[in-house]
Formats: structure tokens, C-alpha cells, sequence
């Protein structure tokens, strides 16, 4: 045993915090002792127990005995009751003596807790979206990631394949090779949550359309759809069963129990028979529905919107995530087909967070809404720090007073702890009534606050979880805010302040204007943000899209209409009425056309070119291309005012134009093709030739970069929408003419119509929500800012009063004064553009990175910002500069 | 007779201290507690015991010499006050006489 020994250690951060708040006169032998023992310790029982036995006795000598004294000297009572009373009339006194100031306070205070609290409910309403399902920590979606040789995608959708003529899902029989999955759950969704469209149920002369979609025969076990009439467990067993809301069941039925058997017919084509009423959804569920038909009716006798299956799983109790995840990637791989040209890989989501968490990123669920939770969290914290900087910068300000009473406090034997204690509890007291007030703004405030952000959110007070974060958000603000006068203003000695005018040291007036600094330039960057957010999303609304979307109004196909005579009747009818210009059709709405194809949508099962969905001359084996494809009538460029870029538009006068195509410019780009007119193109069944070029439009939201596309067009189809343009300023005439020739036509269905425009709009509804948010913060903001500005200002002045009397004595103008004042805070602010200029400027790079179109970032953003800022600064100093400049200096002087 | 109450723990202490005679410091009035007692007992404990029994003037204390097995820090050593002496003989003599009250069936059982 002749290796090099070290001399084991007790663990070093107990042994510092045993100096830090053992008192000296026993940590000399304390420390012995536990060394002794420490070294016993470890000779008797190793390093390991003698560590921790160390730690253990560390912690236990954290008594009253040992720990330090603030002050040996006096041992009055910490705080006795006539203290606290004494201390709670002094501050009553501070508040209504110095009006001005309190009210400046706790206005700035209260704002700043109004906007955080508006943000909490905000940010607590959206985590509670698809949260309150009892088994939702077992519940999770299905997202697939899909890769080849060139990308990489993920969705929700869940793949669906094509066999002898029938659909059949790979997933179905899950359950028999998981043991670990409980139930399964197929939905069917539109391109997108929810189902995508409404349908059309008649109960004898009541004819109503509604949303819905259908879903497996597990789904009420699995979530928490309270049913209320019927039994939820073979709600969804049976082929002819539907379920629906209670809503849907006043509708037709009058009560729920009454709806129970009753049949309902759908689409005026089948029937169903109510099996169950579930209660309304409620808001924050993702999925919504009034009805809910069986899965085996989805599957054998209704249409398919699209493939897109929304599938969930309940793992049972204890499962593990991951190992269910690689149980039903091999059992997948063995139900699909080896020679698909794409590989699939199935992955598991918390059910609960796909609501927030819905971006794909590299075919894994990444970002979402949760990213717009996180910034405004981030923001609530900074805009409740400036009003806490406020606060700070208020009493500092006043200070000078109360310097007084702190030397007076001091030499009559106050220590510093209790000091410390009172401008505490001073500013504890401050920010309840500024609670106080913030909640009746709150209430008052709600009501458009939902209407803003489309929420129906209620009062705080109401909730169980706010009751723990009003107290917390109190004494947060409290303490925050009164940190700096409560430690600056009692450590004050008293002997300088009594003998004479206090002056600040350079240090304490350097950190009062950094605070103003940082308060400026958290609005400043606030500013930047909400212009550049709302610049972008009055970008997207007015930018061009390459068509007119003004005027158009577009109705869904089906019923008779999706019958060849009836559908042509209607156009012909319906041109001829008046306010309609022209009428068309189109397989989708063209402001968001979400069917893709290509080779990973699933159609393809093999590598062999002859099967692709769309062929053209010249297409390279391998060679992949997501082309959105749509067929059209003939006058749908007309419609929509599109461009042509090359070549000509679709004609009824040429016959061979049935089996035409056009292509817009990004298809020609990504096919790779050379001179394109002329050649021919394949999309399934039909060949045909090129004829034109379009010039690209938007087919889908400004997110997305434009898709290829290709156009077919076809005189009539049996699904999609018809498009009417409407004259401009006579929509309600058109309306009613589309009114009157859909109900001869089209009896059997409610006539339901859509505005192009709006629907449009819809698709940024988020992007909306987000620019009034930060709009009202900014304003805030900057508002808080500001008072805290005047404050400084208020400060100053009174700091200087004797300064300026003399000064006018001497001859010294208004403006004069005025401008001495100002030019230490414009610098502030200039200070503050500097530093807030780049933060804002990357974190709004970041943003904008997430549009496919977007706009610049030009210089005259951040300049504007700057100068409002300025300007604001600039109107709140003059407030109080004039004031002291127009004073008479008798009476700045008379005084001492 | 007024006394000051003294804990059983208190009491333990005290006697230990006494006992050490002269050597009495937290470590080892520790190590011999829970050898006599075989209690589980903390330095801690036994600090905050002499501490209030110092409190009660039942010992003294008096800073020791440094020794270098604890980094040439110094001991607080203990020592029982006349007081203390006196305390624990009334206590003793208490139960003695309490002792002797029982009834004579009592003692067997506990002489077993």
C-alpha cells in the first residue's frame, strides 16, 4: 500500500455553506467537530456514508443556536404588532401624500399585471386544449415520417393503401400484435382539423347541415366526450349507428333521450339510426363534431374526402413508449408492400400536445403554437419586470424624502431588517392594490380580449389554479419591485443624510438609468416586433395572390348537383340572374388546395414509372415531383383572373381540349422540361397535351413556397365546388339569385355559400390573434415606459429646483431649462435604440423564416420604431420639464 | 425545590459530560452516547442539547487547545457547573426515592 494518499474531503458546497450561515462564535468549534467526525467517519464506515452523514449534519446545525445574528447588539423583537401598525400608517400616509406618485405607481404596476395575467389565461387556455381527457396521458397520436431519396416529411396522417379494389388501413389489426395498445382509434379529418366541410342530415322537413366525421368504436372510451343519452360503449359499434351532439339532437329531435332510434338520413342518401347524444364539444377540444358516424360506414359505404386518418392509440397502463413505438414499426413494415419507392416510419405523440406542438420538422413533430406560448410567457415576464423598474425608479426617486425618515429610523435604533421589512411590506401593500385594480380592468377588459383572440375565456377568479398564482404574483411583483429602494434606501447612513442634502452616488444614479435603459429597450424591441408582425400579415392579406379573390363566392357540390344535367342546369340558370357574372367549377377552393400528389402520398406502390400518377414526355425514372393537381371548367381562368404565361387558356371551341393540360411555371421549373408546349402529360387515366403555361398563383396559404400544378379541365365533375363571380357591389343580389335557383335545383340540401376572401383570411387566423396581442403589448409597453420616464423626470427636477432658480435668475429661457432636462433622457433612449435595433432585428429574421413569402426587413422599421419611441420619451419630459422652467424661481429659492 | 426541567436527552448529555471529566467535546460525547445508550445521535443534536443546557447554567465551556486531526481548530470543551452537579443528584435521588416507593411485586419483575 505504497500509493500516493489524498486525504478524503467533506463535500466542499456544504462545508461553504456551513461558513456562510453558521455565526462566528460557534463556527470555530462546529466546524471542528464535523471535520473530526467527517474523518472518523470515513476510517469507520468509508468516504461515501461519512459524506453524507456530513452533508446530513450540515444541514441539522441549521438552527436557531447556530445561525448568524443580523445584529448581536439589539435583540428587541424582530417586528412587534404596534410596529407593523405604525408601519402600515406610515405607508397610507406616503400614499396619500405624495398623490402623483402613487398613482404613477400603481397604474404602472397594475397595467403590467393586467397584461401578465391577460397572458396567463391566454397561455393556461391554450395548454388546456385536448388536456382534459382523464386517460390523456395514455392517449397518442400517430404521425408518420416519410422518407426518400430526396426528403424527408412527417404527418398525422396515417397510411392508407389501395388492394383489390379496396381501402384497408395497415394499422387496423394493431391491437392483436401490441399487446400494449388498449384500444385504437381511426378519425377520419378533411386535409386538415377538422373534417373540412359541412353535411347535409334531413329529418322529415328539417334539413340542417353540420360537421361532423366518424370514428372508430372505441372513441368514448378513449376520450372524454361525456355521453348523455345512450350507451357509449356500442355508440359507434354498429353499421347503421351515428351519434350526435346535443345540439344536433335539439335540432331534430327536440330532447337528447328522444333522438335515441330515431334515423336521421344523410347526404339524402342513407340512413342512420342515433345511437347515443354525447355533450356538446367543448371549445377547447382540437377536434370538433356534432355527429359522429361509425367507422365501418366510413370504410364500406360513404365517400372518402380524402385518405387522411387521424389514428390513437390507448397504451394500457405502464407500457412503454418507445418499445410500443418499435413494436408497430415492424408490425407496419410487415403489412406494407417491400417495393413502395418510400420508407415509412411510424412515430408516437402525446395526445396532448398535438395541439400545440403540430409543425413537422424533418418528418418529426417540432414548434407550433407552443412557440407563440413561449414568446408571449417571455413577454408577460419582461412587461411585469418594467413595471417592477417603475416602481423602483418611483421611490428611488423619492427617496430624497424619505432618506429622512430612514436617518431618523435608524438613529432612534431601527436596524436594517426592519427597515428592509417595512419598504417591503410598503411595496407588498402597493402591489395588492395594484391587483386589485388590474383585476377590475380584467373584468372589464375580458370581454374584448375574447373577442380578440376568439377565446372564451373566463375571469381568474373562477379558476381554481389563478388562486395560487394571484398571491404568487403579488408578492413576486412585490418583491421585485421593492428590492431596490427596500436595500438601496436602508443602508443608508444616517449621519450623512441628517447632516445634510443627501447627494446619490454616481454608481446608484448609473444603475436607475440602466434600469430606463432596459425599460426602453424591451418597448423599443416590442415596437419593432408588432410592426414587422403586422406589416407581414397585412403583407399576406393584400399581396397578390395571382388571382382575384374579390367577389367570389363558392358553394360545395353535392346532392343533385353532382349530377351531370342538374350541375349544368344550375350554371346556365344561375349566369343568366342577376349580380352573377360568370360560373364554374373547380375540384377544390382555390385559396387553399391541400391534395397533393406524388409519390409518398401512397397511391404509388411501386418503383415502376408506368404506375406514377402523373407521367410526362421525358420523365426520368426517379424523378419526383408533388404536384397539386385540380380540374377545372373551362371558364375557370376567367374566374379567377389568371395569368397566362406561355401558350393559351383552355377552349370550348377546340375539341381536342378535353384531354389538355396546363401547367404553371414552378411545375415546368421542378419537371425539368424543355419547351413544354406541346408535349404530353399523363395524370392517371387521362393523356393529353400541354396547351399553356400558367403564371404562378397561390394555390395554399403564404407559408408554403408555390407548388407545381397542373389543370385539367372537364365541363363537369361529380365532386368539388362551384365558383361564382359576382358583379362587383351587387354581392346580395347575387346571393339571393343563388338562393332561388339552388332551391329548384337542389331542394334536398340547405344552400350554404362561402367568401372566397374570408375563407382566405381564416387561414391566418393565428398570425391575426398574434399581431393584437402584440400590438396591446407594445402599447402597454411603451406606456408603462413611460411613466417610469416621468418619474425620472419628476426626480430630476426636483433634485435640481434650487439649480434652476438660479439659473433663471441668471437669465436662462424656458427652452433653456427645458432642453437640459431632455438631453439626458433622449440619450437614454438613443442607448436603448442601440441595443434593442439588433435584438429585434434577428429575433424578427428568425420569425419571418417560417413565411415562404414575406416582406423585408427595411431600415425605416427600426428607425420608425426609434422615432416613436423618441417622440413619446420626448412629449412625456416636456410634461414636467415646461413646468419647471416656467416656476418662479422666488419661490425655487425662498426655501431652506 | 424549584428546579429548571431537564430533558431526558438533557439529562444524557449532562451525565456524559460529567462523566468525560474534563475531556468533554462534541465529538466525543457523541461517540460515547451512542456507545452507551446505542441511540443514533447526531453532532447536531448533541450541540443544540449543550447548548441549552449552558443556557441553563448547568455547564461551562472553555476553549481547548488546537489539534491538528481537525485542521488545527480548537475545541470547545465542557465541563458540569456545581449547578449542573447538583441538578443531577436531585434527580437522582428523586427516582431513588421513587424507586423504593414501588411495590415490592414491581421490583421483582424489574430485578428479573
Amino acid at each position: 500500500m505504497k500509493q500516493r494518499y489524498t486525504k478524503p474531503v467533506p463535500p466542499r458546497w456544504a462545508t461553504r455553506l456551513l461558513q456562510w450561515y453558521c455565526a462566528s462564535h460557534v463556527s470555530e468549534e462546529i466546524q471542528g467537530d464535523l471535520e473530526e467526525e467527517f474523518d472518523y467517519q470515513v476510517e469507520k464506515f468509508g468516504i461515501k456514508k461519512a459524506r453524507q452523514d456530513y452533508i446530513y449534519n450540515v444541514l441539522g446545525f441549521i438552527k436557531p443556536f447556530a445561525i448568524k445574528k443580523r445584529s448581536s447588539s439589539t435583540s428587541t423583537p424582530f417586528l412587534s404588532m404596534n410596529m407593523y401598525k405604525h408601519y402600515l400608517v406610515v405607508a397610507a400616509r406616503n400614499v396619500s401624500r405624495y398623490k402623483m406618485f402613487s398613482f404613477l405607481n400603481i397604474t404602472g404596476l397594475a397595467l403590467g399585471m393586467t397584461c401578465c395575467l391577460f397572458i396567463f389565461l391566454w397561455v393556461n387556455d391554450e395548454r388546456g386544449v385536448d388536456n382534459f381527457h382523464a386517460n390523456g396521458d395514455r392517449l397518442y397520436n400517430i404521425y408518420q415520417t416519410v422518407r426518400t431519396n430526396s426528403s424527408v416529411t412527417g404527418s398525422y396522417t396515417t397510411p392508407v393503401r389501395y388492394r383489390e379494389n379496396r381501402t384497408y388501413i395497415p394499422l387496423a389489426d394493431i391491437q392483436a400484435a401490441v399487446p400494449e395498445v388498449q384500444y385504437i382509434n381511426f378519425y377520419a379529418t378533411g386535409y386538415g382539423l377538422p373534417w373540412g366541410h359541412s353535411e347535409t342530415f334531413q329529418v322529415g322537413e328539417k334539413l340542417h347541415k353540420l360537421e361532423g366525421s366518424r370514428a372508430g368504436k372505441d372513441f368514448f372510451s378513449m376520450f372524454d366526450y361525456p355521453v348523455i343519452a345512450g350507451d357509449e360503449k356500442t355508440a359507434l359499434a354498429d353499421l347503421s349507428g351515428i351519434a350526435i351532439s346535443r345540439k344536433m339532437a335539439a335540432m331534430f329531435f327536440d330532447t337528447p333521450q328522444n333522438a335515441i332510434g330515431k334515423s336521421l338520413r344523410y347526404e339524402n342518401r342513407i340512413d342512420f339510426v342515433v345511437t347515443a347524444v354525447f355533450e356538446d364539444v367543448p371549445v377547447n377540444s382540437s377536434l370538433k363534431f356534432d355527429f359522429l358516424i361509425n367507422w365501418e360506414s366510413h370504410m364500406t359505404r360513404l365517400d372518402w374526402a380524402s385518405g387522411n386518418v387521424l389514428t390513437t392509440l390507448q397504451l394500457r397502463e405502464g407500457a412503454d413508449v418507445k418499445s410500443v413505438e418499435a413494436k408497430i414499426n415492424r408490425f407496419v413494415q410487415t403489412q406494407l408492400d417491400k417495393n413502395e419507392p418510400f420508407k415509412i416510419e411510424l412515430g408516437l405523440q402525446p395526445y396532448r400536445d398535438q395541439y400545440l406542438v403540430a409543425n413537422f420538422v424533418n418528418g418529426k413533430p417540432a414548434g407550433g403554437r407552443i412557440e407563440y406560448i413561449r414568446i408571449f410567457s417571455g413577454v408577460a415576464v419582461f412587461i411585469l419586470i418594467i413595471a417592477c423598474i417603475n416602481f423602483m425608479n418611483l421611490s428611488t426617486a423619492r427617496s430624497v424624502k424619505r432618506a429622512k425618515e430612514v436617518g431618523v429610523r435608524k438613529v432612534i435604533g431601527s436596524t436594517r431588517g426592519s427597515l428592509i421589512g417595512q419598504f417591503f411590506g410598503e411595496s407588498i401593500v402597493l402591489s395588492f392594490l395594484a391587483l386589485l385594480l388590474s383585476l377590475v380592468l380584467l373584468h372589464a377588459l375580458l370581454p374584448v380580449f375574447n373577442v380578440f383572440t376568439g377565446k372564451q375565456i373566463v375571469s381568474p377568479l373562477a379558476d381554481r389554479s389563478s388562486w395560487f398564482l394571484l398571491p404568487a404574483l403579488v408578492i413576486f411583483t412585490g418583491i421585485v419591485a421593492g428590492s431596490y429602494p427596500a436595500l438601496f434606501l436602508s443602508s443608508l447612513k444616517p449621519v450623512r443624510i441628517l447632516k445634510g442634502v443627501m447627494r446619490f452616488t454616481n454608481s446608484a444614479l448609473w444603475f436607475r438609468k440602466g434600469l430606463a435603459v432596459f425599460q426602453f429597450s424591451i418597448s423599443i424591441v416590442l415596437l419593432i416586433v408588432t410592426m414587422v408582425i403586422s406589416r407581414q400579415t397585412s403583407y399576406i392579406q393584400t399581396s397578390h395572390l395571382g388571382y382575384d379573390r374579390e367577389n367570389l363566392i363558392y358553394i360545395r357540390i353535392e346532392g343533385t348537383l353532382s349530377k351531370q344535367d342538374k350541375y349544368l342546369a344550375f350554371k346556365n340558370m344561375a349566369e343568366k340572374m342577376p349580380g352573377i357574372a360568370l360560373v364554374d367549377r373547380s375540384s377544390e377552393a382555390p385559396h387553399a388546395m391541400g391534395f397533393v400528389v406524388d409519390d409518398q402520398d401512397g397511391v404509388a406502390e411501386t418503383n415502376d414509372i408506368e404506375d406514377d400518377a402523373i407521367k410526362w414526355e421525358g420523365k426520368e425514372k426517379g424523378t419526383s415531383v408533388g404536384f397539386k393537381p385540380v380540374s377545372v371548367g373551362f371558364d375557370f381562368l376567367k374566374i379567377m383572373n389568371l395569368k397566362i404565361a406561355e401558350g393559351r387558356g383552355f377552349s370550348r371551341e377546340v375539341t381536342t381540349d378535353t384531354a389538355a393540360f396546363m401547367i404553371n411555371e414552378e411545375a415546368v421549373k421542378q419537371m425539368g422540361i424543355k419547351d413544354p408546349i406541346g408535349k404530353w402529360i399523363s395524370a392517371w387515366q387521362k393523356k393529353g397535351h400541354i396547351i399553356g403555361i400558367l403564371k404562378d398563383y397561390h394555390t395554399h396559404s403564404l407559408h408554403e413556397p408555390i407548388k407545381p400544378l397542373i389543370v385539367d379541365v372537364k365541363e363537369y365533375e361529380y365532386f368539388g365546388v362551384i365558383m361564382v363571380r359576382t358583379e362587383p357591389g351587387k354581392t346580395k343580389e347575387a346571393l339571393a339569385s343563388l338562393d332561388q335557383v339552388y332551391k329548384t335545383i337542389n331542394p334536398d340540401f340547405p344552400f350554404a355559400y362561402q367568401f372566397l376572401d374570408q375563407e382566405y383570411e381564416k387561414l391566418y387566423r393565428n398570425e391575426q390573434v398574434v399581431t393584437r396581442l402584440s400590438n396591446a403589448f407594445a402599447i402597454l409597453a411603451i406606456l408603462i415606459s413611460c411613466l417610469g420616464l416621468l418619474g425620472l423626470v419628476m426626480f430630476s427636477a426636483e433634485q435640481r429646483t434650487k439649480e434652476f432658480g438660479i439659473r433663471k435668475v441668471l437669465g436662462a429661457t424656458v427652452t433653456n431649462i427645458v432642453r437640459l432636462l431632455s438631453q439626458d433622457f433622449l440619450r437614454l433612449v438613443l442607448i436603448s435604440f442601440c441595443i434593442a435595433t439588433p435584438l429585434a432585428g434577428y429575433a424578427m429574421y428568425l420569425w419571418l423564416q417560417k413565411f415562404a413569402f414575406k416582406i423585408e426587413l427595411s431600415w425605416w422599421i427600426f428607425v420608425l420604431s426609434g422615432g416613436i419611441a423618441l417622440c413619446i420619451a420626448l412629449a412625456t419630459i416636456c410634461v414636467q420639464a415646461v413646468q419647471s422652467g416656467l416656476t418662479n424661481p422666488v419661490k425655487s429659492l425662498r426655501s431652506e | 425545590m424549584k428546579r429548571t426541567y431537564l430533558g431526558e436527552f438533557e439529562e444524557i448529555v449532562l451525565l456524559v459530560v460529567a462523566m468525560l471529566d474534563r475531556q468533554a467535546y462534541g465529538v466525543n460525547i457523541t461517540h460515547e452516547i451512542i456507545e452507551q445508550t446505542s441511540r443514533s445521535v447526531r453532532l447536531n443534536q448533541v450541540h443544540a442539547a449543550l447548548h441549552r443546557l449552558k443556557d441553563k447554567g448547568m455547564i461551562s465551556s472553555r476553549m481547548g487547545d488546537p489539534t491538528p486531526e481537525r485542521g488545527g481548530r480548537r475545541k470547545r470543551i465542557f465541563s458540569v457547573t456545581a449547578y449542573g452537579r447538583q441538578t443531577l443528584r436531585d434527580i437522582q435521588v428523586v427516582r431513588t426515592n421513587l424507586w423504593n416507593l414501588l411495590p415490592s411485586s414491581m421490583k421483582l419483575i424489574t430485578d428479573l
